[in-house]
């Protein structure tokens, strides 16, 4: 016990005082936060003035409507928000790409040409010149009928820039809508109050008979443990990793083996970063639970409306457990390619398919949580790789009866061990025939070697 | 344990890799107390043959025996280990370092405090100890190394190659430190292929080549079976005497004098007396023993 416990202190001080341990755990937050706001920012970048348009309005109707719409951004901007709050779960990447480009919004100059008898082409004409010479950006042709059918057409100098044209099109059917209203003798006003989307309450059904609400807060907690999770195993993988190939660089590896057997040499290297993995995870979550209680405190005192999530507290003994087992099904994955290969850089290279494994399983929530007792949940719940994101999937959706989950920790565990074993027996002879990268045949002779 | 005891008995010992026999059919005893040479040419099995002994490796066939008993991870504990392909935790104070490998051999952290000032003193690193290895020079990094091997005070130490690379200074240090460890009554086996270094602590020796074992026992015997009859000598005249063939049958001649190899029956008093006979001025008159390194070489070649 006494060489475990040494080990183990190894490994976990020599992380814990070394000063990328202090940068990671300074910066980390610092580093995450940049990766949410920078695209932000950057998109938002207004490069250049404002782009000018000129409008060929031949319908002689829609210049007004479509210069209002322009002008009045925050008419739209609250339409949207609607939208938003009505599928949270599904922002997905072009959807929030879209917000951004309207923060450009408001960046437009329009301005009316009549035709005032001269032919279409005529104007085109002077309007290409004028858009080559840069004084205006670009412009737009409403042919006569647009009210009842054909399509405005867009001339720019840059026509790839998604979100003008975007942008435009809004603004021109938003005109040409109202102006169909109005010829209709219909007020838009009404049309717009009776258009009011519906927002729907999901209950859960319980043996009780009175439906619980669910607003969604366990799914979102889901959401966020698999995203810690993945994380998680990025980072501590690697380290692990490299903990593994420490001895092999530094040819440390035949004085340990003389002294302790491999599998305790591996389990208290496991054990050592896993260690303080958590050290540096609970540095981060009591800033964050600090930040957080500011942040509560604060909206109290201003009287705000407080939705604090309910969940059950067996659901955190859960979270706690499959967190626990998705970290070290990885962490052990990457002891065993540690033990494969004879340096870092190789073992970079192997371990890129690793990543895309809890990725599937952080995927698989949304098939999972659409049906969460089929038989397809029940088998990605038991499989030790996906296990721990599909069984909390299923756990917060519809709890699975308990064997099963039992079920799930124990393969997951199991597995845990039965890789550490093998990684440990190809560790030992893996160091010792230092020089030269294992084949496949070789390593499955190591692991059956006496 | 009396004097007669061995401290390592191997038994018919067999390891292979695949299809490569690292070490076939060997049996050696290693006596308590005594320094064992174990030499060979690079690749003969002398590594996997220790590697046996402090249980990394299991033999495929054959029995290892330590201190009497299977082997077993407490006898682990028992035996200090300075290997050749040897290394130190690169950003790791000397100090933790060697209390992290004394732990592993079950030392507690205190009782490891006390006994590494001492050695650190001994081999004067003392200001060193809270410096990381890699500040170290390598002649200092194999110090460490070798208090790594002493420390928890072990009866057996295995030493493959101990020397290398260290200043002769250095060397003297820790061969007169592995001399009074025998003094002491560790049994001690030292792994090389510098013989003028084995031939001048050993007490036993055992040759390997190509996985087998080609010869043993203790110096003197093994040198005894090896005898040339031969003189160095330096002089001046008398070269008529060392012209009878009756008396000597072949002379080497080098800058700083020669070596007579004396005929068959002639003996190297009947050469001094002609010699002195004759008038020759005698600077120089020595029987040579053959080396080690002779021996070496003449059995190494003659199984190639």
């Amino acid at each position: 016990m006494r060489k475990f416990i040494a080990i183990v202190k190894r490994e976990y001080l020599q992380r814990l005082h070394s000063r990328m341990f202090l940068l990671i755990t300074v910066l980390g937050p610092v580093m995450i936060s940049l990766f949410g706001i920078a695209p932000a920012l950057v998109l938002s970048i207004k490069a250049g003035g404002p782009v000018r348009i000129a409008v060929v309005d031949q319908t002689g109707k829609l210049y007004q409507g479509i210069h209002e719409s322009v002008m009045d951004d925050t008419v739209k901007r609250e339409s949207r928000q609607d939208q938003i709050t009505g599928s949270v779960a599904n922002k997905n990447a072009s959807e929030r790409l879209q917000q951004v480009g309207e923060q450009q919004e408001g960046r437009y100059e329009l301005q009316e040409v009549r035709l005032e008898g001269r032919p279409l082409n005529e104007v085109k004409k002077e309007l290409d010149r004028r858009v080559l010479a840069k004084q205006l950006d670009g412009y737009l042709v409403l042919p006569l009928y647009l009210l009842r059918d054909g399509k405005p057409e867009y001339f720019g100098r840059n026509p790839g820039d998604v979100f003008t044209r975007k942008f435009l099109q809004d603004a021109i059917s938003r005109a040409v809508r109202q102006q169909r209203l109005a010829e209709a003798n219909i007020d838009s006003r009404i049309v717009e109050e009776l258009s009011e989307p519906v927002q729907l309450d999901a209950m859960r059904v319980s043996a009780t008979g009175d439906g619980v609400r669910d607003s969604g807060e366990g799914f979102a907690l889901v959401f966020g443990a698999g995203f810690i999770m993945y994380l998680t195993i990025l980072m501590y993988g690697q380290m692990i990793l490299g903990a593994v190939i420490e001895e092999k660089e530094t040819r440390i590896g035949e004085i340990l083996f003389s002294s302790v057997k491999p599998f305790k040499l591996m389990m208290g290297k496991l054990v050592g970063v896993s260690l303080l993995a958590l050290t540096q995870l609970a540095i981060w979550g009591l800033a964050f639970a600090a930040f957080a209680l500011y942040g509560v405190g604060v909206l109290a005192a201003r009287g705000m409306p407080l939705n604090v999530p309910h969940v059950p507290l067996i659901h955190f003994v859960y979270f706690g457990l499959f967190f626990l087992l998705g970290y070290f099904i990885y962490s052990t994955i990457y002891a065993l390619i540690g033990s494969m290969v004879t340096s870092a850089q190789e073992g970079g290279q192997l371990s890129m398919p690793v990543v895309l494994f809890p990725l599937i399983g952080f995927y698989l929530f949304l098939p999972v949580s659409r049906s969460p007792d089929s038989s397809f949940a029940f088998w990605v719940s038991m499989f030790p790789f996906f296990s721990p994101m599909t069984m909390l999937v299923r756990i917060v959706t519809q709890t699975p009866p308990l064997w099963q989950i039992v079920l799930s920790l124990l393969l997951g565990f199991g597995t845990v061990a039965l890789v550490t074993w093998v990684a440990s027996r190809i560790y030992r002879v893996g160091m010792l025939m230092s020089g030269k990268k294992a084949t496949i045949p070789e390593v499955v002779r190591w692991v059956r070697q006496p | 344990m009396t004097d007669s005891a061995a401290t390592v008995v191997l038994r018919n010992v067999t390891k292979r890799f695949d299809d490569f026999t690292a070490v076939s059919d060997l049996s050696l005893e290693v006596r308590a107390g005594r320094i064992f040479g174990l030499l060979g040419p690079n690749g003969a099995g002398k590594t996997t043959t220790i590697r046996m002994i402090v249980n990394i490796f299991a033999p495929d066939a054959g029995t290892v025996e330590l201190f009497g008993k299977k082997i077993t991870p407490a006898t682990q504990d028992r035996i200090g280990y300075l290997p050749e392909e040897r290394g130190l935790y690169k950003k790791m104070k000397v100090g933790d370092q060697l209390r992290f490998f004394a732990e592993l051999k079950n030392v507690s952290g205190k009782e490891a405090d006390t006994r590494i000032d001492s050695w650190l003193a001994r081999l004067k690193l003392s200001q060193w100890k809270a410096k990381k290895s890699s500040e170290l020079s390598k002649g200092m990094q194999q110090k460490v190394q070798f208090i790594t091997t002493v420390l928890h005070e072990p009866d057996l130490l295995i030493l493959d190659e101990p020397f290398s690379g260290l200043d002769p200074v250095n060397v003297d240090l820790l061969k007169q430190i592995v001399l009074e460890l025998k003094q002491a009554g560790k049994t001690i086996i030292f792994s090389t292929h510098q013989m003028e270094v084995a031939e001048r602590i050993c007490d036993d020796i055992c040759l390997i080549n190509r996985s087998r074992k080609i010869l043993e026992g203790s110096i003197r015997e093994v040198k005894r079976g090896f005898a040339r009859n031969a003189v160095s000598l330096r002089m001046s005249g008398g070269e008529a005497v060392l012209a009878d063939c009756t008396l000597v049958s072949r002379v080497e001649r080098h800058s700083d004098g020669l070596e007579a190899l004396l005929a068959q029956n002639a003996s190297a008093q009947q050469l001094l007396q002609r010699l002195v006979a004759a008038g020759a001025g005698i600077e120089k008159f020595e029987m040579i023993e053959p080396s080690l390194h002779d021996i070496f070489i003449e059995k190494v070649s003659e199984a190639e």
